[in-house]
């Protein structure tokens, strides 16, 4: 069950007129059921994981806080984290590891004659494990207490607008608000209702419709010229962007209107002027959850500048694997690693420090279009099929860049239309810096935006249905 | 009171912008949309007494899409052709092809249309006589007003051979629609012309906006249904189980070519039917995907099973039967036999018709080997 389906419209509208009525414990196991529904949905026989990560976690959570050893605590701890790696290892790395593993004893001229097995891919299963990770990895710092309804943690787990593709959610945040009585307010209703249709916009109107220029461009029969792979490579850049914050905007704004609030996800990740700012302001929810459960632990900047430069660089491979099992996210991942890395190095340096963060215009635009295209660079890594086809569309942007080659009605026009209306608005709640700045708006300017992206969406959204792309994480 | 009114004033500034947007977007599809309820589209068609309507005389219409841009030029017999149809040079055969919008077939330029195509192929050296293929295509046309063009232009074009295409998808069920024109009534859709419903109708017809907005919500409201919903109409001809009026309409299909077939030997002509499929007779994730939304909605789809009724429909009947089919699944895989956006033709598509056509004409003997008699 997809949000922009008219499947998720009716359980929606059904769970919300009972979650309205409900008091709070019976809106908590309303919530439980509802979410297993919702994953049931997908495949019913995934809901085992889901429940065996959610018991085995809830269990160690209480068991931590009643050990007193400090090798117990370690002892728990490693079960957890083990359970929970082993379970995403298995389901979501087992076909690479098996696959690599073939073929480099293959190309050694060794047979491995070794079991294949056909492992699905249980939907959310990278977003899932990690929340509850960082819950018990949180109880075990003492940093929170684990919660004793069973129920409650449940839902935390399992809470359906989040469940398959994110916010990961912190349980200091969320637990709260799902063991305490919530309250629904007017402003919630009126900024959840705007988030829920502003992200249907940027899922149908701007990523759905930049799906056919991306196909356009990475799935041509023909190598395309340089101009159409740097214009291949923005629609795509705004078509994940559009995808992915359309789903977050659409979590974010049904749980407001049950009273919850999950944290910002993207906040003008395209704006920014650095490599260490776009991980600010680009999937907020895990590269946090990187930074503390990850490169912190590694030792983060505390050390000498090499052992800096490897934490990064081990985060960042990480970070591109959990986003799936193939070599073109390892690489996406060293990519980032290294743009990190880099714009680090350039910070130490006075000048270009005062460059990226000069408020001079010519400075500003200078840096902002740096960056920009050295993030879609790495979404060119991201988006390619093979090695081969990366290494050739990166050939063409080189040598065979040939601007009059521009495809102008399948790509360039096509890439306006779509990103403009999206550009206008980011414009706006970036110049407030305020993400729910429009239905704070005066009435007309307000209006307006609202008919604008309501017959934007209705007149040239694509209505074909298609999944979301952090799915398949 | 202060709060009401401020509240009124709030409504209004909000139906003002809702107006104001509305008209900005009907103006820019108007001018740059592509779709068949534009103005330029529809004013390819004329009213016309007896049949409802039919091809504009002299009109000349740019189409345009993401998958297509064509010219369509209607001579001034109101058929697609880039030439007047003129009076019947000696030793030409004239070939007449009637049928709906696969006929017609706007998606292509008019020297792609499987027709011209045929016309082409007939007339390589040595050709037995010169051969001219008339296209008396109208998008929307049934069987019944199909037959109601024949009678009222036979006369002029003076036909050796009338070809009728049925498209196996929707034919039975326009021709139930349709049948009151046989006795020169007008269809209950007309005669209800003037209730507010279809008022309301031809005000969304007129509006590109509504009609996109509409097209939103009859996807909605079909998918919302709790209720195990029959497939939609163009569909029902698959049904394993069709409703009572598919078999009605392939009875009127039966008369309808019966009444062809006599009004050409009459003017001294032959006759034949063409039976079109649908894409997703061709196109197997077509299939699979219609096949699953139709089992969803508790029918079940049997991928030929239109072709095969109006094959038994049909039976009987002095006009040999051609189905396409065969020679469109063997053309794949291959160059796209059917547009995506839409559910016609590519040229590539309107080629394997033709190299069809060709071979059956020939093998039935409708017409002359090469080299002649």
């Amino acid at each position: 069950m997809v949000f922009n389906s008219l499947h998720f419209l009716w359980f929606f509208v059904v769970v919300y007129a009972a979650y309205r009525v409900l008091p709070h414990r019976a809106q908590n196991w309303l919530l439980l059921v509802a979410s297993y529904y919702f994953y049931a949905s997908w495949d019913w026989r995934f809901l085992g994981l889901l429940v065996a990560s959610t018991i085995v976690d809830f269990s160690c959570a209480l068991a931590l806080d009643r050990a007193a050893s400090p090798a117990r605590r370690r002892l728990l701890l490693a079960a957890s984290l083990g359970f929970n790696l082993t379970m995403l290892g298995f389901f979501k790395y087992f076909n690479f590891f098996a696959d690599n593993l073939h073929g480099l004893a293959g190309s050694l001229g060794w047979h491995l004659d070794f079991v294949t097995l056909h492992v699905l891919l249980p939907v959310g299963i990278s977003f899932y494990t990690f929340v509850t990770m960082s819950y018990v990895i949180d109880v075990y710092r003492r940093e929170i207490p684990p919660t004793r309804k069973l129920v409650d943690f449940a839902v935390f787990v399992a809470y359906f607008p989040h469940l398959v593709a994110g916010p990961i959610l912190r349980a200091s945040r969320l637990l709260p608000q799902i063991t305490l009585p919530r309250t629904v307010t007017r402003a919630q209703i009126r900024d959840g209702l705007w988030l829920i249709a502003w992200g249907f916009f940027q899922k149908i109107f701007v990523a759905d419709n930049l799906a056919a220029v991306v196909t356009q461009v990475f799935d041509a029969s023909a190598h395309p010229s340089g101009v159409n792979v740097l214009l291949g490579a923005y629609a795509f850049a705004f078509q994940i962007y559009g995808d992915f914050a359309g789903y977050s905007n659409i979590a974010r704004g049904t749980s407001k209107l049950m009273g919850i609030e999950l944290v910002e996800n993207f906040r003008f990740p395209y704006f920014v002027r650095s490599a260490t700012e776009f991980w600010r302001h680009w999937h907020i929810s895990l590269s946090t959850w990187l930074r503390d459960y990850l490169y912190i632990p590694l030792g983060g900047s505390r050390g000498t500048p090499s052992r800096t430069r490897r934490n990064l660089m081990i985060t960042m491979v990480l970070g591109g694997l959990w986003h799936g099992a193939a070599w073109t996210f390892v690489l996406w991942g060293v990519y980032h690693g290294l743009l990190l890395i880099g714009y680090r190095a350039a910070d130490r340096s006075r000048g270009v420090h005062a460059w990226i963060t000069s408020p001079a215009a010519l400075a500003r635009l200078t840096s902002w279009a740096v960056m920009f295209h050295l993030t879609c660079y790495g979404w060119l890594i991201f988006r390619a099929r093979s090695a081969g086809q990366l290494a050739e569309m990166s050939g063409s942007l080189l040598t065979r860049f040939a601007p009059a080659t521009v495809d102008v009605s399948a790509v360039l026009l096509p890439l306006v239309l779509y990103t403009a209306p999206l550009l206008a608005v980011h414009a706006v709640e970036a110049w407030y810096d305020d993400l729910l700045v429009v239905p704070r708006l005066p009435a007309g300017v307000r209006y307006s935006l609202y008919a604008a992206t309501f017959y934007l969406t209705m007149l040239f959204g694509n209505f074909g249905g298609a999944e979301f792309i952090y799915f398949q994480f | 009171m202060e709060l009401r009114r401020g509240r009124a004033a709030r409504f209004a500034l909000g139906a003002a912008i809702v107006a104001v947007q509305f008209a900005i977007f009907e103006i820019g599809m108007r001018t740059w949309g592509s779709s068949e309820a534009a103005p330029a589209f529809q004013g390819l068609f004329a009213d016309d007494p007896t049949i409802g309507y039919r091809l504009k005389p002299g009109a000349r219409v740019r189409f345009t899409t993401a998958e297509f841009d064509t010219t369509i030029a209607v001579n001034h017999s109101g058929l697609r052709d880039d030439q007047e149809l003129g009076p019947k040079p000696p030793g030409e055969r004239r070939i007449l092809i009637l049928g709906d919008s696969l006929v017609l077939a706007v998606q292509v330029p008019f020297a792609q249309t499987f027709g011209e195509v045929l016309e082409q192929r007939l007339n390589r050296p040595p050709a037995a006589h010169r051969y001219r293929v008339i296209n008396a295509g109208v998008q929307g046309y049934g069987p019944v007003e199909e037959l109601l063009l024949l009678r009222s232009i036979i006369g002029a074009v003076q036909p050796d051979l009338v070809i009728d295409t049925l498209f196996v998808g929707n034919d039975a069920e326009e021709a139930v629609t349709s049948e009151p024109r046989l006795s020169g009534e007008r269809p209950a859709a007309a005669a209800l012309r003037d209730s507010f419903a279809a008022r309301l109708r031809r005000l969304v017809r007129r509006s590109m906006v509504l009609q996109v907005l509409r097209l939103r919500l009859s996807q909605a409201t079909g998918r919302l249904s709790f209720s195990a919903a029959p497939p939609e109409a163009p569909l029902q001809s698959y049904a394993a189980r069709p409703a009572p009026r598919i078999a009605r309409g392939l009875a009127i299909t039966r008369d309808a070519v019966q009444a062809m077939i006599a009004a050409s030997v009459a003017a001294g002509a032959r006759s034949a039917v063409v039976l079109m499929p649908a894409r997703f007779q061709v196109d197997a994730a077509d299939y699979g995907r219609l096949r699953q939304a139709v089992a969803e909605s508790g029918g079940e789809l049997v991928r030929d099973a239109a072709t095969v009724r109006f094959q038994e429909a049909l039976t009987g009947l002095d006009a040999p039967v051609l189905d396409p089919l065969p020679a469109l699944r063997a053309a794949l895989p291959g160059p796209d036999l059917f547009f995506q956006q839409t559910v016609h033709l590519t040229p590539r598509g309107h080629e394997i018709v033709a190299e069809a056509l060709e071979r059956f004409l020939q093998a039935s003997g409708l017409i002359d080997p090469p080299g002649g008699r």
